[in-house]
């Protein structure tokens, strides 16, 4: 049975916080969770280091609300996601009614990575519905970008306030039509360059070839090699799916490898594409979600003249 | 910095080449070719040295054995291995059934008899060059055939009996070379991306090597059935030291492979993210262990 504002909702009651002060967060986030652990529902905070602490401090010694590291949990989303699925899961599976999360995404993603942790706030209103999850995602306006804010509204359908409401997002759109729009990332500066290496038409084993071709040590070797995979996956996709000519393009700098694959396709119609696995593999969504997970950052590129063009970092991508 | 490197593939220039691994740990080599001169060259460079190994020299011909004859004894080495008999040139039909079907085990049976009779009089093993393209026209004597190479690389692990194995890619297409060089440890053939090969005799354990992804999906599944790993105390053990690369593909058929035998399958590869792709797709039965 579910308590609170989301009782008698199926799925998962997604909401964001935004707050101006520290004062606004801790009168959201402390009644929330003291609610969760006095129904008895498993209740987590997955917060940063200096906004836990905080709540941490508020929360009364021996509360009973479960803190995660919110840092590994958000280093990238398709992860991010499969590692909170397996958490709801064990939980309904060990009888929960329903499970709190308070979670903040680091503010290093809010810079040149916010495109696909966009694309993650959309994705989870469908990736969390099979559980009965009643989660709060916090964004201090303080620091929060207002074009990040201006996602925040379209990626959760309502808001929690401090006085205690719970408010529609007008902005709020479907994930399946939000995450078919074109979220391109701002360019690398690196592809200002004119790229190392460029192969039109590649096999995948040429493409993974290039990519060891412009390693110059700088990334440790499984982070080049799970780039490799990554490239192999997307070139496999682009050829088996999209339309050709398939680029390979590869830059390198200091500290990052970057890799686009481009076809003159529309792209992926799966609009979950690379944050969920799709089925067996067979439409190439398994190769996607593995690339999601085997890089620093992935950025589609949609509907632009050159086609369909999925952006690959290994390294720093920010 | 110098400029891009600027490389059309659609017309396959920069293709990934299959090499012939430099060393022969047990000598069981596909030769595809399209012109039978450099087969020729491989076979007989094969021959000599097996010769300087003390080993008995079979050539299992595709056709008459005249004209094999002559063209090895243009080697002097192994002209005077054929006077004393050291050498012999075979037709194929003396060797195999050639119009039927090949019976593996039989055949495997065949080629242990002339190892030990080999060795009985002196030598150190028993080497073969086989023109095989006669043994692959039809669907079904492929498929026997395959079987058999792996049949008869588990023999290798165990006795001193080596074999290259020589087929015109002109007569059997593309498509039944990788079927066949993919099931030998060493090939020239550049369409097997992959080697899948014996490890020991009892048929537990496989070798493999090479680079496993969606194009290899359809030849990887074909030649896991055809070697037919057998389990011991429910586990089969892939060692995988020259793996450059295997894909989730690759690693969800060994799973399939080994849960259809009631067995976990244990990968030891070199490279890292091998394990790490078989975590993201939990699979229980599959082990990746990185031997570094």
């Amino acid at each position: 049975m579910r308590t609170g504002a989301a009782a008698g909702h199926q799925g998962y009651y997604h909401e964001a916080v935004r707050y101006g002060s520290d004062e606004e967060l801790l009168a959201v986030v402390v009644p929330f969770l003291l609610d969760g652990v006095g129904a008895g529902e498993p209740t987590f905070v997955a917060l940063g280091e200096r906004t836990g602490g905080l709540v941490r401090a508020a929360l009364p010694t021996g509360s009973g609300v479960e803190f995660l590291t919110g840092g590994s949990v958000y280093a990238r989303p398709t992860a991010a996601i499969r590692s909170y699925r397996e958490l709801l899961h064990a939980q309904v599976t060990a009888g929960a009614g329903q499970i709190r999360i308070v979670g903040e995404l680091p503010t290093a993603t809010f810079g040149a990575t916010w495109d696909w942790w966009a694309r993650y706030e959309s994705a989870i209103n469908h990736a969390y519905d099979d559980f009965p999850l009643w989660s709060m995602c916090a964004y201090d306006t303080r620091i929060t970008p207002p074009h990040v804010l201006d996602e925040v509204a379209r990626t959760h359908p309502r808001f929690a306030t401090p006085d205690g409401a719970h408010v529609p997002s007008l902005a709020y759109t479907e994930p399946t039509v939000y995450l078919c729009e074109d979220r391109g990332a701002p360019p690398d500066p690196l592809q200002t360059a004119p790229p190392l290496v460029e192969l039109t038409d590649p096999t995948a084993a040429q493409a993974r070839a290039a990519v060891y071709t412009v390693d110059r040590g700088a990334l440790p070797a499984d982070d080049v090699e799970d780039l490799v995979v990554a490239v192999s996956e997307t070139v496999t996709n682009a050829l088996r799916h999209g339309r050709p000519p398939v680029r390979l393009r590869l830059w390198a700098g200091p500290d990052r490898i970057v890799a686009t694959v481009t076809d003159e396709g529309a792209g992926p119609k799966d609009p979950f594409v690379g944050l969920l696995p799709a089925g067996d593999g067979a439409t190439g969504g398994l190769g996607l979600w593995i690339t999601y997970q085997s890089c620093n950052h992935v950025s589609l590129h949609r509907g632009g003249p050159a086609g369909f063009t999925l952006r690959l970092t290994a390294g720093n991508p920010h | 910095m110098s400029g891009p490197v600027v490389l059309d593939c659609r017309d396959g220039a920069p293709g990934v080449t299959s090499e012939m691994g430099a060393s022969t740990p047990y000598g069981h080599v596909c030769w595809v070719h399209d012109d039978p001169a450099p087969f020729h060259h491989a076979a007989q460079a094969f021959l000599t040295a097996g010769l300087a190994a003390g080993e008995r020299l079979w050539y299992v011909a595709a056709g008459p054995a005249e004209p094999v004859v002559a063209r090895l004894s243009a080697v002097p080495a192994l002209r005077d291995a054929l006077a004393r008999g050291t050498a012999e040139v075979v037709s194929v039909g003396d060797t195999y059934r050639s119009d039927a079907v090949v019976d593996g085990p039989t055949q495997v049976r065949a080629y242990a008899d002339a190892t030990e009779a080999a060795l009985a009089d002196g030598f150190r093993g028993l080497r073969v060059v086989a023109e095989a393209t006669p043994l692959v026209r039809t669907p079904a004597q492929l498929d026997a055939f395959a079987r058999y190479e792996h049949l008869v690389d588990r023999y290798m692990r165990a006795r001193p009996f080596s074999a290259m194995c020589g087929y015109d890619r002109r007569e059997i297409g593309s498509r039944a070379a990788a079927e066949l060089a993919c099931l030998h440890p060493e090939t020239n053939a550049p369409e097997a991306s992959f080697q899948l090969y014996a490890c020991d005799s009892q048929g537990d354990r496989a070798g493999l090597a090479g680079e496993l992804d969606l194009t290899a999906e359809d030849l990887f599944t074909t030649a896991l059935e055809r070697a037919d790993l057998r389990p011991v105390d429910g586990r089969l053990v892939v060692q995988a030291p020259g793996l450059r690369f295997i894909d989730h593909r690759a690693l969800l058929r060994l799973h399939d492979y080994g849960r259809r035998r009631n067995a976990s399958v244990v990968l030891r590869s070199p490279h890292a993210t091998a394990s790490r792709l078989a975590g993201l797709l939990d699979l229980p039965g599959l082990t990746v262990e990185v031997t570094g």
